[in-house]
């Protein structure tokens, strides 16, 4: 029997029938239509499926959706306003920091609650903040600059 | 080139915004109305004969809509490499007889949510006869060894499961080793490890009755894709559509045909539905494709100043359970042997082997890595004797630009020399070699080294489809729209392909509309597994826009009565040098084309095909004939720290001095590079996949150590530019996908070496074996005193 | 990778996830972070019927000071643990060690109490068994070992980072069921047994984590050891904790605890005895080192040998003890 709940996504409410045991993952995947966090492992060891819940990142493959009634979830189609994208997600272009993009998402996600609570962040709170997002593409080099990159730009306009 | 505007620039990628927006559909994104889940059933024998298989039960699962076994296909076997004497395909899509790894697949099912689809799976009844198997190369080669298949016929040896032999000589090699003042008889091993893309195999088929088969498929190339596919299911090419997905990452695990996307297609012809079927990361870590890991019996000769006079090489490959790509990475391997430096004599071997493993694959750099960490090792190792420097001895060897191969093919604008003296200088190689094991810090706790490793790759070869079109095409505004085959897999194709566009039709890279990697509205292309993107891909491209700009030449040289070599092409306009006043707007120029010369649009196509007057693809057997005209080289150099109490390795520094002939995208370059890194840091330090007994034991990112953030080193990229682009002319760039693997790897061993005094012949540079290392270097040095 | 169908309850605190738990204690599993829980449901080597979801609680946990104790209640995160002011300062070895746990997702997930309550591990038991491995070890209700083969018992492993630096604390637990509460030292929570680690019946579950007053002067370090430096589980872990003197060279005593070597985190006892009026030193560290990896017998596990485990638990106990020493507040 599916249960109904209410979740606040990317803030919007919405009336959901689920499975009891459907995670967060799954029913923002199928059915809010929203595939930006995605099923790299299904076992909580890749990233790709983060998303925000209440500013914080979570593993949406291990967190029921049941469980998410109350809290805010940010998705990465949360953060543009339109074509107007986030200074993250601008250095992510600028520095090459995105290359096939799947990790990209999660990343994105990550990087933006990191910045949101240390806006200059030192090179050892970069890496614990994203050493559960893996990367095959980029070697991650270009994803600290651009991480650096977001921190400088958010400081110098916030000066 | 200071004039180009695209070309060479750090132009942003086209799909960026789409990728961090999170609007980049992938084929695990892919929904299509009615879709059911597809689930496939494995085998767990690592080879037994199929008696039968009862799927009753099964079908009568509420919710399952169908259900299919080897019975149900067209038995029509595929492989990566197909030939009708010497490489009958031998890999049916659901086994049928017998299986030979555990994970074959043997059933699949498709239902309407995976509930039901595992519940029938569960009820699937498969009765096995165990056969005796065999999981080492060597012992699979042995005359009593269990027969997986019968040896390749041309295979003269009285060895057991060989799926194919690479043999290949040239000059006399007992007579160089007779001439050598010294020579080298080493052997080295590199292991299993898997290419650990983020996003799954997935594929998504959807029949249409009568008509089309919609695929969408996590691919490297959907024209092969769709040849197989055809094959295997008898279906006309015009019949399988293979559409164009994003792709999350492939590295060489994603090419050929995969038993899930013919189920999925099959399941979807007898469903009339639409299927799709996701691996699961354990699956991908247990029963997918992993890299090839080689044996490799290397003896050099080389003279008192170093050069090299005489090679023997030996390559053993574990290829798996079917021939798969095992016969290409023996073959690439006597490449990548004879690539880099001169070698007047050769005797090369190698052997594909067939074990009751799960079937192997080409990862980045196939075969590169494997062989340049044995020969740059041992290189090390002759130059130490001969009391020479690492550098001196490359140097010495280097191929030099315009040298003829002895397969006929030609290095062209060879940058090594100069890659091996940037490399070198920009480190200070010298003033810091040999301070790890004889300087100040040699009983620290944490000892440097340094190291370099030599490498080199090719860019675009004869495989099927072997060649790539393009097609641009005029919008009516003035905007272009591109056709291409090329996927892009993460390498930035469509970026790339557009700057050429741009540079050749003056048009800003947003106003290049891309349309790629779709078999029924796109033309042929290479794929992204050939490492053709940039040379094969990019001329095409070249050509097709540069149809379009005589095309449109010619229509302005009629409406401003002008000779052709007095119009300037500036930005989407053509006017007479020195009349920029008086200029026509693409926009003009294609409608005065319809009105003027019978309706054409104005459309170029564009065709390139690596060695154009080559007829023929080079033997895999012999290693005979042309391979490519196009040529990378590159000379990388690695600083390593060693914790010689725990054993633990880290890569500090990774320099890549490279021939890229000329970048097309320096910031995708430097991307590219960085990825490569990071695999040979991961190969080299901290990635295995272990296995017992046809079993992987550790199937998921917790236990396959691939690096994570806290791996990462620091990465600096020396361009050797050799060539230059030129709008309107064919150009000869390199590639940069796969060839910077292998460098690092052999930098790296070298570096330990360079540390610690430790060398190491099989990888991964474990803690163990460093500190196993270290404490057989302290019993040395005892005894020597 | 769906999970199978069960039923969540949520309850709205832990008296009355204890009274779920009375109800169906045997075929009832807590998912606090859902981190260890999930995954072990998702690979098949755990199927309850009922899933006492916590995660909602987590929301308003509490880590206060009462009755002399710092208490922390066991719904609360790692991300919480690490950021409390109260930790920080009363425990910061605590801090440390949950800072080593996972990736930044799975501590703001994770919770304390679930830390000390992870099921033991093992690669062959940790992954789905449909084709691979498919006839049950011993963990699994089977009668063979993958590991060792021919073996006659289980090796898994506990590898919950936060307990040794607990079992240094001195820390203890209270425990509930639907109608009764009991309060131990932790160092009682583990049995050895890597069927069964936790000395837990299915109707209890742990409510509160208690640390008592600490010394006056403190040295103290964590120390977790794998191949990458995050993410993964611990090759090995070790914490310290050393009490000392006024003068703040003098060591008066202090507990060593190494962990995911065995079935259960295991305190240097020997060792520890060595310490009390022992100035410390790098003879001295060395010495500890030395006796600790003779007692310890490390298993083999996740790809890293006994043999180097022992090699490694010295090393990593001697700069343990180093890194602690550095930490001694100096006397003014």
């Amino acid at each position: 029997m599916k249960t109904l709940i209410s979740l606040s996504v990317n803030g919007e409410l919405h009336e959901l029938a689920v499975a009891p045991q459907a995670t967060l993952l799954e029913v923002l995947r199928e059915q809010l239509d929203l595939t930006g966090a995605k099923e790299g492992c299904g076992t909580g060891e890749c990233g790709t499926c983060t998303v925000l819940a209440d500013g914080q990142p979570i593993l949406s493959c291990l967190t029921l959706a049941i469980d998410c009634e109350g809290t805010e979830i940010t998705t990465i189609e949360g953060l543009a306003q339109g074509d107007n994208l986030t200074p993250v997600q601008q250095a992510f272009l600028e520095k090459g920091a995105v290359q096939c993009g799947f990790c990209t998402p999660g990343m994105v996600l990550a990087v933006t609650a990191l910045l949101r609570e240390s806006p200059n962040p030192s090179d050892q709170e970069i890496k614990k903040a994203l050493e559960g997002n893996l990367c095959r593409c980029t070697g991650y080099n270009k994803i600290v600059e651009a991480v650096n990159e977001a921190a400088e730009r958010s400081s110098s306009t916030n000066a | 080139m200071s004039e180009l505007q695209y070309v060479g620039k750090s132009v942003l990628r086209k799909d960026g915004p789409q990728k961090v927006t999170g609007k980049a559909t992938y084929t695990v994104d892919v929904r299509l109305p009615g879709m059911l889940v597809g689930r496939i059933l494995r085998s767990p024998h690592p080879h037994a004969r199929i008696l039968n298989i009862d799927t009753s039960a099964a079908e009568r699962v509420p919710g399952v809509k169908a259900v299919i076994t080897g019975r149900d296909s067209l038995g029509i076997h595929h492989a990566f490499v197909e030939s009708a004497r010497r490489y009958p395909p031998d890999q049916l899509a659901l086994a049928i007889d017998k299986v030979r790894f555990i994970g074959e697949e043997v059933a699949a099912v498709a239902a309407v949510d995976s509930y039901a689809a595992e519940e029938a799976l569960d009820l699937i009844r498969v009765e096995y006869e165990p056969l005796p198997a065999v999981f080492d190369p060597i012992e699979a080669m042995q005359p009593d060894a269990p027969e997986i298949h019968p040896t390749n016929p041309k295979v003269r040896e009285p060895f057991r499961n060989i799926g194919g032999k690479t043999e290949s000589a040239w000059g006399d090699v007992e007579l160089g080793f007779s001439q050598s003042d010294y020579v080298a008889e080493d052997r080295f091993e590199s292991h299993l490890r898997t290419h650990g893309y983020l996003e799954p195999q997935a594929t998504v088929a959807s029949y249409e009755p009568g008509g089309t088969l919609n695929v969408w498929t996590s691919s490297q190339g959907t024209f092969i894709k769709r040849a197989k596919l055809a094959r295997t299911l008898d279906l006309p090419l015009s019949a399988i559509r293979v559409h164009k997905a994003y792709v999350g990452g492939a590295f060489g695990g994603k090419i050929d045909l995969f038993s899930h996307e013919y189920c999925a297609a099959l399941l979807s012809m007898k469903a009339s539905r639409a299927v799709k079927i996701v691996a699961s990361r354990e699956e991908i870590f247990t029963a997918y494709r992993h890299g090839q890991p080689l044996i490799i019996e290397l003896k050099t000769g080389v003279k008192s100043d170093g050069t090299i006079m005489a090679q023997q090489i030996k390559v053993i490959n574990n290829s798996g359970a079917y021939r798969g790509s095992g016969i290409v990475v023996v073959f690439l391997s006597w490449g990548f042997a004879m690539l880099p430096y001169r070698l007047l004599n050769l005797k090369y071997e190698g052997y594909a082997v067939y074990t009751n493993n799960p079937i192997r694959a080409p990862q980045r750099g196939h075969g590169a890595p494997q062989m340049r960490f044995a020969i740059e090792s041992q290189l090390d190792m002759i130059a130490e004797e001969l009391k020479l420097d690492p550098i001196e001895i490359r140097l010495k060897n280097a191929r030099q630009p315009h040298e003829q191969l002895p397969n006929g093919d030609n290095v062209h604008n060879c940058g090594l020399p100069d890659c091996i003296r940037d490399a070198a200088d920009h480190t200070q190689f010298l003033q810091k070699y040999g301070h790890g094991r004889k300087g100040a810090s040699r009983n620290g706790r944490f000892r440097r080294g340094i190291g370099m490793g030599v490498s080199a790759y090719f860019g675009g070869a004869l495989i099927y489809p072997s060649s790539s079109s393009v097609i641009v095409k005029m919008n009516d505004d003035g905007t272009v729209t591109m056709l291409t085959g090329a996927l892009d897999i993460g390498q930035g194709a469509e970026t790339i392909l557009s700057q050429i566009v741009a540079e050749e039709l003056k048009v800003p890279i947003d106003e290049v509309h891309v349309i790629a990697a779709d078999t029924e509205t796109t033309p042929v292309d290479i794929g992204a597994w050939i490492s053709g993107g940039a040379y094969v891909s990019g001329n095409a491209a070249r050509e097709a826009a540069s149809q379009v700009r005589r095309k449109l030449l010619d229509v302005a040289g009629d409406e401003l009565e002008a000779n052709v070599a007095d119009l300037v092409v500036e930005d989407k306009s053509i006017f007479v040098s020195g009349s920029p006043d008086s200029r026509l707007t693409y926009e003009q120029l294609v409608a005065a084309c319809i009105r003027k010369n019978r309706g054409d649009p104005v459309i170029g196509e564009g065709h390139w095909r690596t060695m154009r007057d080559e007829p023929n693809p080079p033997s895999l057997a012999t290693a005979k004939g042309r391979w490519s005209e196009n040529y990378a080289f590159d000379a990388q150099v690695a600083e390593v720290e060693v914790d010689t109490e725990t054993g633990l390795v880290r890569l500090l520094r990774a320099v890549t001095a490279h021939d890229c002939g000329f970048p097309i995208n320096p910031l995708l370059v430097e991307g590219q590079i960085d990825g490569q890194v990071s695999m040979a840091l991961g190969h080299a330090l901290m990635e295995e996949v272990l296995m017992k007994d046809g079993r992987t034991i550790n199937p998921s990112w917790l236990d396959y150590h691939m690096p994570t953030i806290h791996n990462m080193a620091v990465s600096e990229y020396i361009d050797v530019v050799t060539e230059s682009y030129e709008s309107g002319r064919p150009y000869r760039t390199k590639e940069v996908g796969e060839g910077y693997v292998s460098g690092i790897l052999a930098a790296i061993a070298n570096a330990i070496y360079d540390a610690i005094g430790v060398r190491l012949y099989t990888t991964p540079f474990t803690p163990e074996k460093i500190l196993k290392g270290l404490a057989e270097h302290r019993s040395l040095s005892h005894d020597h005193r | 990778m769906r999970l199978p169908r069960f039923q969540p309850l949520q309850p709205k605190s832990i008296e009355e996830a204890a009274e779920f738990l009375g109800k169906y204690g045997g075929v009832a599993e807590i998912m606090a972070g859902g981190t260890d829980l999930f995954p072990r449901i998702k690979y098949g080597v755990a199927s309850p019927e009922v899933v006492i979801t916590l995660r909602k609680l987590s929301r308003e946990s509490q880590i206060a000071i009462q009755d002399g104790f710092l208490s922390i209640d066991s719904v609360t995160t790692l991300s919480q643990v690490i950021r409390s002011e109260l930790v920080r300062e009363h425990a910061p070895l605590l801090a440390d060690a949950a800072l080593a746990v996972g990736s930044h997702q799975i501590r703001n997930m994770g919770t304390l109490g679930g830390n000390l309550c992870l099921e033991s591990r093992c690669t062959y038991y940790n992954q789905s068994h449909a084709f691979q491995f498919v006839e049950p070890c011993f963990k699994r209700g089977g009668e063979i070992c993958y590991h060792v083969p021919k073996g006659k018992r289980c090796w898994a492993v506990f590898a919950g980072d936060t307990v040794p630096a607990l079992m240094c604390l001195g820390a203890e637990v209270e425990i509930k069921t639907a109608t009764d509460s009991r309060r131990v030292s932790i160092d009682q929570l583990y049995t050895g047994n890597p069927l069964r680690p936790l000395a837990i019946s299915p109707t209890e579950i742990v409510s509160k984590i208690l640390l008592p007053k600490p010394s006056a002067r403190t040295g103290w370090a964590f120390a977790k050891f794998s191949l990458r430096g995050g993410l993964e589980f611990a090759g090995l872990s070790v914490a310290v904790l050393l009490e000392m003197m006024d003068d703040g060279l003098t060591c008066t005593g202090g507990r060593m605890v190494v962990g995911s070597v065995s079935s259960q985190p295991l305190r240097a006892k020997k060792a520890e005895k060595a310490l009390p009026g022992k100035q410390l030193s790098n003879d001295l560290f060395y010495e500890i080192a030395e006796m600790i990896s003779e007692d310890v017998k490390p298993f083999s596990h996740h790809g890293y040998s006994a043999s180097y485990l022992k090699k490694c638990l010295k090393i990593q106990v001697k700069d343990a003890l180093t890194l602690a020493s550095q930490r001694v507040p100096q006397s003014p």
